[in-house]
Order: structure tokens, then sequence, then C-alpha cells
């Protein structure tokens, strides 16, 4: 809300600075959005005023919060008074009904129409008007426009003009539109009505949107004559429902659809009459109509002194609770405990005692409420596991080499597509834009995208992972973390240590990922639709399947626009899929082997094709309990080796905890693991 | 050649060994100096012993005796010397411990995440529970309870990303044991806040309550410099008897501290649907100290914060009597901490995940 210093000046005796005002009424609960200098001296300061407060859109309802705020008193101005002072007003009775009509069909909808008619002439507004109507953002039109907009500043009231000759009957009728009704509003568009819409029409046909625009039908123009003028209070729900479903906002809408004051409506028809009179642009026929079907009284609530220092953590001395509530306009009277209190209609925001300790709160000062600590009286309850866990994966992915990456949590369809079923996509109904369609089934498109971005700017080697919620209709919302990998495995180095990442640098990831959980975990060969074929696997814990590792296909990296043709590599593991946290905090220490261990080696050729897994479980079958560890140290492919197979190097460790083991019993372990690998696996020891 | 002028000779040529012999640092300046000197064939000091023949015969054995003995010098001094090279010569297999030592790799957390374990550490302390809550809200939880009835000017279309088709939210407090309000099972929204936490927290748990719920919320924002639309808070709920505003005063002056150093604080009045009174918190400007610049719009001041008393119908949706307990809730923007403590003015450097902005932040 844009105030002229000087307009409000007019009404509190307050200091000239701007900054000065700005300051305070910040600490009042009016954000400053900035100031701006006018003319000689004079400023305009720019409220922000909060969604609740209706009736600070005004210079008058500043002028009240100013006042309040300075401990000044508000100069209360008759109807008529211009800016220099001086008063007037409409007087006689109403028109004659010859001239004017108004018929509330829906007082629901309308609990108050005030009307009035006045013959004018239309000319260009007096420059002061004008100067006032440009300072807060208002264009000056007419004097009759311009009267209406002036009254809407000054008091917020919100006012419409028609012209009265193109008015059927003449009659205002307050009415919902008629099915399939169409009126073309003053913005120029025609717009279809729908029957829950409240209209302001005339003895016919529609003659404006009621609280939120007028028609085409009615304007008033250089050669209206006679102007019927409206001053209404209209239902705020109705007014939004209308305001959003044209997706029509203005100045009227905004302030009716927050709340307007009904006991306004007659105040500012008659400062409207006066400043028509005053400016040369008409005068009134006859004083007002006021049609005031359903009444809106003032609330009464209760206003407890110990609720307001139970609330503010201090005692607020009665004589200032009463002085600030009484500048706001409230009135008080005494009742056990506290008071009750009269809440003026304009405050729609106060509803309960909370708000009215809320009016004294303000108006005391934040600043001025002691400082306290709350004391805590339980023990705190245990933390969140999943917050560890977090953690957890933190300190192990970055000492993996991975970076942390935030991304959204909304995609682009074609993007999605690959990581979920048909069908199991989640839609965003109004979504910002193509590239944020659906929410993400996955976290490794968003990785994509951020590899792809570091990717162009010169960044080879990349290592991103992410922790947060992916989502499908099938699941619902998962927790998941993904990595994604590309470029080097190690990074380059003068020694020539440096090679390019391949999957079972990714497989370690994915099992540390794990195994910083507490989790043991295995791969085994899996088809993705996102993976390349033969460089994908499935990630188990306990016969569960936790998640995905491998290679990205290239389609998909072409999607991201990944320059180059440098693999990445990804996995995800879905977080909700591991065993809970619990198990792993349970540490029992092993003792120490006491006898020493016994290292073999075998190298045998076996099918290309045979899984490795397999190898190991033959050899665990075979040997006895005294078999520790078993691990490939060597693979090999080439010259002396027939193709489709391969040459295979294992090491074994024999320990046993109670005795040294003989070379006899290991070399027979041995033994029969050979005949076993020999049986089983078609192995051929070299 | 008298003696003297053996004498002068042989001066001379011991000054240009010494100069020389200073200079040498190495086995080969040594080699070098020893045959400039010594060599048979072309050695100065072998040069001056074949002018035996110009020398008195009754002074030839004086002279031999002066030019060995100048030998025997020059020999021990090389020697000598050569010994002090070797000692600083570097070993067998030494390396270059110049070069570039070989990387291991390390990532970094990112910046929002710092934050977020920074504030969460800070509640921690003071003995506040930490909980993360669905993503995927139902409008009871994200509007309704929090005292935003349908058609309530605060949650406009515009503001709200709502799903195509309904879907299971996340479940939360697990290890709580059995929750009630643990699963949205039909969310319909992105949560706008995640105040809708306070409300599957309240009617789960009684009083008192002191809890911070982190995550990731959604609104319906384009992108710019000070947008994102998806971003990260913190709700904070503090519930008990007898709490007032006076303890969120000095709860954020005690947390903005711990995060800002030593910064002021204060409340001015604001509106939340779901907290009366309601209150923002700002912090003085660090840039400026408090006198005024373009980061803090030249009020001296930082908006940092949302806050407020708990709104009774919040309890009374949840069943709590708010005669009995009041309480206090806040929402903190990860980012709007982030973009000050670290000097970020550009709120999607956040969500670029550029390497080399990710990389300045320590280990």
């Amino acid at each position: 809300m844009r105030i002229l210093l000087s307009w409000l000046r007019e009404l509190v005796d307050i200091p000239d600075s701007a900054e000065d005002v700005a300051r305070t009424m910040s600490t009042r609960g009016f954000a400053v959005e900035g100031i701006e200098t006018v003319g000689t001296g004079d400023a305009v300061i720019d409220f922000e005023v909060t969604a609740n407060r209706p009736d600070c859109l005004s210079v008058g309802g500043m002028a009240r919060e100013v006042a309040t705020a300075y401990g000044v008193k508000l100069r209360t101005r008759g109807p008529g008074a211009s800016p220099s002072g001086s008063r007037g007003g409409p007087k006689g009775p109403a028109p004659r009904s010859s001239a004017l009509q108004i018929t509330i069909e829906n007082p629901d909808l309308c609990p108050r129409y005030v009307g009035a008619v006045a013959d004018v002439e239309l000319r260009p507004s007096p420059t002061w008007m004008q100067t006032r109507l440009e300072a807060a953002g208002i264009r000056p039109i007419s004097n009759i426009v311009d009267v209406t907009n002036y009254v809407l500043l000054e008091l917020g009231q919100p006012m419409h003009a028609f012209d009265h000759a193109r008015l059927a009957g003449p009659e205002i009728r307050v009415r919902t539109a008629r099915p399939g009704e169409t009126l073309r509003t003053l913005d120029g568009q025609l717009r279809t009505l729908s029957p829950e819409m409240l209209v302001i029409a005339d003895a016919e046909r529609a003659t404006a949107v009621a609280g939120v625009m007028g028609g085409g039908n009615s304007e008033v123009s250089a050669a209206t004559k006679t102007i019927v003028l409206e001053s209404a209070y209209f239902n705020p729900l109705s007014v939004r429902r209308t305001s959003k479903k044209l997706g029509l906002k203005t100045e009227a809408s905004v302030r009716f659809e927050r709340g307007a004051d009904p006991a306004t409506a007659v105040n500012a028809m008659r400062r409207a009459l006066a400043l028509i009179e005053m400016i040369g642009a008409g005068r009134a026929r006859g004083g007002v109509i006021d049609r005031y079907p359903a009444r809106i009284k003032p609330g009464v609530l209760r206003l407890r002194r110990e609720k307001i220092a139970g609330l503010l953590g201090t005692a607020i001395p009665d004589r200032d609770v009463r002085r600030m509530l009484e500048r706001l306009g409230f009135t008080l009277a005494p009742a056990p405990g506290g008071w009750r209190v009269a809440v003026p209609t304009r405050r729609v925001d106060v509803r309960r005692e909370v708000d009215v300790i809320e009016e004294v709160a303000r108006h005391y000062g934040f600043d001025r409420l002691p400082t306290t600590f709350p004391a805590l009286t339980t023990a705190p309850p245990p933390v969140d596991p999943r917050i560890q866990r977090a953690r957890d994966l933190r300190s192990a992915l970055t000492a993996a080499g991975f970076f942390e990456a935030v991304t959204f949590g909304f995609i682009a369809e074609r993007a999605a597509a690959p990581f979920a079923g048909e069908g199991d996509l989640v839609p965003i109904a109004n979504p910002l834009s193509e590239l944020f369609a659906v929410l993400r089934p996955s976290l490794l498109p968003g990785l994509m995208d951020a590899v792809a971005h570091n990717r162009r700017r010169e960044q080879r080697d990349v290592r991103l992972f992410e922790l947060g919620a992916r989502f499908m209709r099938s699941t619902g919302e998962r927790q998941a973390v993904g990595c994604v990998w590309t470029g080097a495995g190690a990074p380059e180095h003068w020694s020539g240590s440096g090679r390019p990442v391949d999957f079972f640098d990714i497989q370690a990831v994915a099992e540390r990922v794990c195994q910083a959980l507490g989790v043991e975990v295995h791969t085994t060969p899996a088809d993705e639709r996102w993976l390349m074929p033969g460089r994908a696997a499935a990630v188990f814990a306990n016969g569960t399947r936790v998640g995905v590792v491998g290679q990205l296909a290239e389609s998909i990296a072409d999607d991201h626009g990944l320059p180059g043709n440098d693999p990445v590599y990804a996995a995800e593991i879905d977080l909700d899929a591991l065993p809970p946290a619990a198990a792993r905090r349970a540490v029992r220490v092993e003792p120490l082997p006491r006898f020493p261990s016994v290292v073999r080696d075998i190298s045998i050729l076996v099918d290309e094709a045979l899984p490795a897994t397999d190898v190991r479980a033959t050899i665990r079958d075979a040997a006895p309990p005294t078999l520790v560890r078993v691990s490939e140290f060597d693979r090999y492919q080439g010259k002396g080796i027939p193709p489709d197979k391969v040459s295979l190097s294992l090491r074994l460790t024999f320990r046993s905890s109670d005795r040294t083991l003989t070379d006899a019993e290991v070399q027979d372990a041995m033994t029969r693991v050979i005949a076993a690998l020999k049986e089983k696996n078609g192995a051929v020891q070299r | 050649m008298p003696d003297t002028e053996v004498r002068t000779a042989i001066d001379a040529l011991r000054a240009d060994f010494r100069a020389r012999l200073a200079a040498a640092t190495t086995d080969r300046d040594l080699d070098a100096l020893d045959a400039a000197f010594l060599s048979r064939k072309n050695g100065s000091v072998t040069a001056l012993l074949k002018q035996v023949g110009t020398v008195p015969p009754d002074e030839r054995r004086e002279f031999g005796r002066l030019v060995n003995a100048f030998k025997t010098e020059i020999e021990s001094a090389i020697e000598e010397k050569r010994g002090a090279v070797a000692a600083t010569r570097r070993p067998a297999g030494a390396i270059d411990p110049t070069l570039g030592s070989r990387p291991i790799p390390i990532g970094r957390i990112h910046p929002l995440m710092r934050v977020r374990q920074e504030v969460e550490d800070i509640f921690a302390r003071m003995g506040y529970e930490i909980l993360e809550g669905p993503e995927v809200e139902d409008d009871y939880h994200n509007f309704e309870a929090l005292n935003m009835p349908p058609d309530h000017p605060a949650r406009d279309m515009q503001d709200t990303l709502y799903l195509g088709v309904p879907i299971a939210g996340g479940t939360w407090g697990a290890h709580r044991g059995r929750v009630p309000e643990a699963q949205v099972r039909a969310a319909t929204l992105l949560r706008t806040h995640t105040s809708a936490m306070q409300i599957r927290y309240m009617k789960t748990f009684p009083p008192p309550i002191r809890l911070i719920v982190p995550g990731r919320v959604y609104r319906r924002d384009q992108l710019d410099l000070s947008h994102t639309p998806m971003f990260q808070q913190f709700e904070g709920l503090v519930v008990g008897r007898g709490i007032t505003l006076a303890d969120l005063k000095g709860t954020f002056e005690a947390m903005l501290r711990d995060l800002f150093g030593d910064v002021r604080v204060r409340l001015r009045p604001s509106f939340f649907p779901y907290t009366e009174p309601s209150a923002e918190v700002d912090i003085s400007c660090q840039s400026c100290g408090g006198s005024g610049c373009g980061t803090c719009k030249h009020t001296g001041w930082l908006e940092i914060l949302g806050s407020g008393m708990v709104h009774p119908a919040v309890f009374e949706a949840v069943g709590y009597d708010p005669d009995e307990v009041t309480g206090f809730a806040f929402g903190m923007g990860m980012e709007r901490v982030a973009m000050l403590k670290y000097g970020v003015d550009d709120i999607r450097l956040f969500y670029e995940n550029d390497l080399r902005f990710l990389e300045q932040f320590p280990l």
C-alpha cells in the first residue's frame, strides 16, 4: 500500500521524516518495501499490508495505526472535508424512487448496498487529486472515476459509478448471474458468468461483476450526465471465488475478498458526493439510499489479564492495554479478570481473544518483551534414525570422493519415463513447466542433469550423490540415495596410476552405501531399461532387492545432453527397503584370532559366462568351516586361454580359532575344493 | 726460475684453485678441477713441475719439495670436498617431494545440508527432537488443520503444486513405535511448508513438545535469483504449559547467535494463519553491522524466519486444549541462512550442483 506522507500527516500529527515513520511502523507489523521521494519534501512509503489487515489498505486505516504507534490523536474528518480542511456534505432526503430503485436479491452475498444519484459533467479532476492518485499508483481517468478511487484510497471502500442513462429501469438489482449470462467488463474482455457469481444488474441485464469490475454497458463516458454511485459490502468468499474463477484481480476485489467494512459504506458515499460537489464535478440528486438487509454486528470478545501475561510472558499495565486498544477503535468495558472488548466491524482479523492480545503486543512493542527460555520438563525423545542415517551416508560418500547434490523433486516426463513402469509416474496437476511435469521416480535423472551441467563446464571427473524422496503411484513416496560417477576411476597422476571409472567402482560405492548402514549386500546380473545390457546388476540384502547399479544406457546419457562418449555409472539404493537401522547399533566384538592362517592360491579355467559367485559358493560348500575367506585375485582371457573360457585365480584363507592348522588338513581341504569345482563347475585346474 | 718466483707462481695457482674449489658443488666439478691442476697432459701444476729445467741446480730439490707439497695439498683438498659433496648427494631411490601428490578424492556435503546439520545440532543441544516427515501431503494436514479452511486467501492455487493422482506419502516416526498418523494415505499435493508435521505430531503425541522438522517443501514459484519451486525448510514446534512469546524470543536469540555469531535479534509483528501473535524474526545485517547497506535494503536488518504463538484453532484441530497449553512454532528457510552465511547472492547456485561451487565449502 503506497501511502503519501503529506496525506497521512493531514490525519495524524507525526514527524515529517518518512524514514522515522517507516522504521516505527515496521515494528508494528507493517514492513516497508521502499520509500520514494516525490515533489518537494514529500514521500511515498510503500507499506506491506498483511492479508489479514484489509482495513489498512487505505490512508485512513494506516493513519489509525500510525496514531496508535505514535500515541497521538487521529483527526476524524467530516465526509465533505477537503484536503485544505473545509467541510460540506449532501443534505436532504433520499432521491425519489423514480430516479433509482435498489433491490438486493441475495442479502447473504450482499449484506449492504448504498446507492446515490448525481448529476455530473465529466472533466479531468483537479491536479491535487490526480497527484494523490498517481502517488498511490492509480492512473487518473476523469473527475468521477477519480473520486471513486480517491475514496477507495482514503477510506478503503471500493466504489463504482454507473451511467444512469444506460441503466434500464433505472434500477439496481443485486442478484446472481443467470446461466450463460455474459458481460463485457471494463477491461474489454467478454466474460461468461456462472450462476454462483453475484452481479449488479439493471432491470434487464448484468452491468457489473459485484465487487470485481464494472461492465462496459454502463460505463461512464464524456457523454454521461447522471451517474449512479455504488458503495457496498459484499461477502468476501463470494468475491474471492468469482475473482478466482474469472482470473480477474482488482483493487476492489482484493479489498472485498479480504473483508471490507460494512460500517464505512454510507460514510464513503457521503464523502464521494461531497468530493464531487467540492471539485465542481456535479451535484447529488438528493441523499443516499441505504439497503442493509443483513446487519453485521460488531463482535464482542473477552480479554483476560492472565491470558495476556500467559501468552506474552509479561504483564502489561491495564492503562496501556486500554489506551492502545481504544486508539485502534476497540471499545472496552470492565469484566471479571479483564475486559469485554467490542471489535469494530472493519477488524475482520480480530475474532478471538488471542487476536486482541496480538494487538496489545504489537503496540506494546515486541522489543519490550522479556527474553526467557522454555524449561525442559521431560526427557528429550530419541532422534529420528533417518537423521543419523543421512549423516552416515554423507560421511561414507564424501569420503569416497562424492559431492552431495540437491536436485528438484519434479522432472520432465521424458526424463522420468525410463525409470518407472507403465502408468506408474505421478503427474503434477498444475506444473510450472514441462520441465517439472512429474514427481521423480528416481534420483538419477536429476543427478544426470547435474553431471551434464558440470561436463559442459570443463569438469571431466564428476562424482555426485543425492539423498531424498522418489515417488511412484505403486509404491508412493520412498527415501533413496542415488550416485553417479563419470570420468576417472582413479584420478590422473604423473605416476600413471590414473584410470577411467568402471563397473566395479560403482559396485563398490553401492556396497559402501549399504555397509555404512550396517547391511551386507551382493549383486547379481539384472536388466534395466535405463542401464546398458550386460552392464547392469541388482543389489540384494538378505534376499530383498534394494537397488540397482550399472552403466547408464547411451540413449539416457544423450537425452540429458551429456557431451562426449565417456561412460556414466550409476547406483540407486532404496533406503526404505534396507533393514531398520537399530540392528546395526548393536555391536559385539569377536575375539582376535590366536592362531596363524594358511593361504592357498588356485588357478582354474572355467566358462566365461559362469558367475564368480557360483565358483565361490562351490568352494564354500566343499571346504571345511576353517575356510574364512575366498577372493578372486586375477582374471585372465587371451593368449593361451581358449575362447569362451576364462582363467580365474582365487586366494583361499584357512584359519581355526582353537589350533594351528596342519599342512595336511589344508591340503585335504584344497583337494576337496578342486574336485568340487571340477564336478560342479566344469573347472580345469591350471 | 728463482725460488721467489716459484713461490709466487704457486701462490697464484693456489688462489685460483681455492676459488674454483669453493665454487665446485658436484663430482663433475671436482673432476674438472682435478684435471685442470693435476692432469699429466695439461694440468697447471704438472706444467709448473715441467719447468724444473729452468731452475738453478742447487734449488731444484727445494723446488721439487714446494711443488709436490702443493700438489698434495690440492689432492687432499679435492678429496675432502668429494666427501662433502657425497654427503649432500640424493640417496639411491630418492624421490622428488616437490612433485604433485597422488590425489585422494574427497567430496563435500552440500552447503544446504551443512546448514541443516548445523541447525539440527543447535536444536539437539537444546533438547529438541528431530524428525523428518512426508513431502507429499493431504489438504487437511497442509492447510485445513493449520487454520486455513478451503477458500482461505493464503492457499491460492498459484502457490501450491497438486498431484494428478493421489499417492501414498512417506512414513515417519517408525522408531517411536506404532504411530497412527505416520502414513499419508492419499496425498494430493506437495507440502508447501513443513508445518504439516505439526498436525501429524500433535495428533500422535501429547505435550510437552520440542520438535524440529527439516525437509524439502514446494511452491509454484518460477526460478529466479531468490526463488526456486523447491526449497528446504525447518519447522519448529514447542508446546507446553506456560510457553510464552518471551520464550520464543529467548530461543531464537540463542539459536541465531549460535548460527550467525554475534548478531542482534529483533521480532516484528506479522501474519500467518496458524500463529497468533505472529512475528518475523530479523537479525542485524552482518555486511554493514546494522548501519544499512544494499544487502539489508538499508534497514540494517535481515529477515531470517517466520514464527508465532500456535493459533488456538490449531490446538483445537489436534485435540489440545488452548486454555491448558500454549506454544510457539516457526519456519526457517535453509537457503536464506546459507545465502547469508556463505555470501551467496543467487539461490539457483544451490540447485545447479556445480562442482566449482560445491568444492568451495570445507571438508
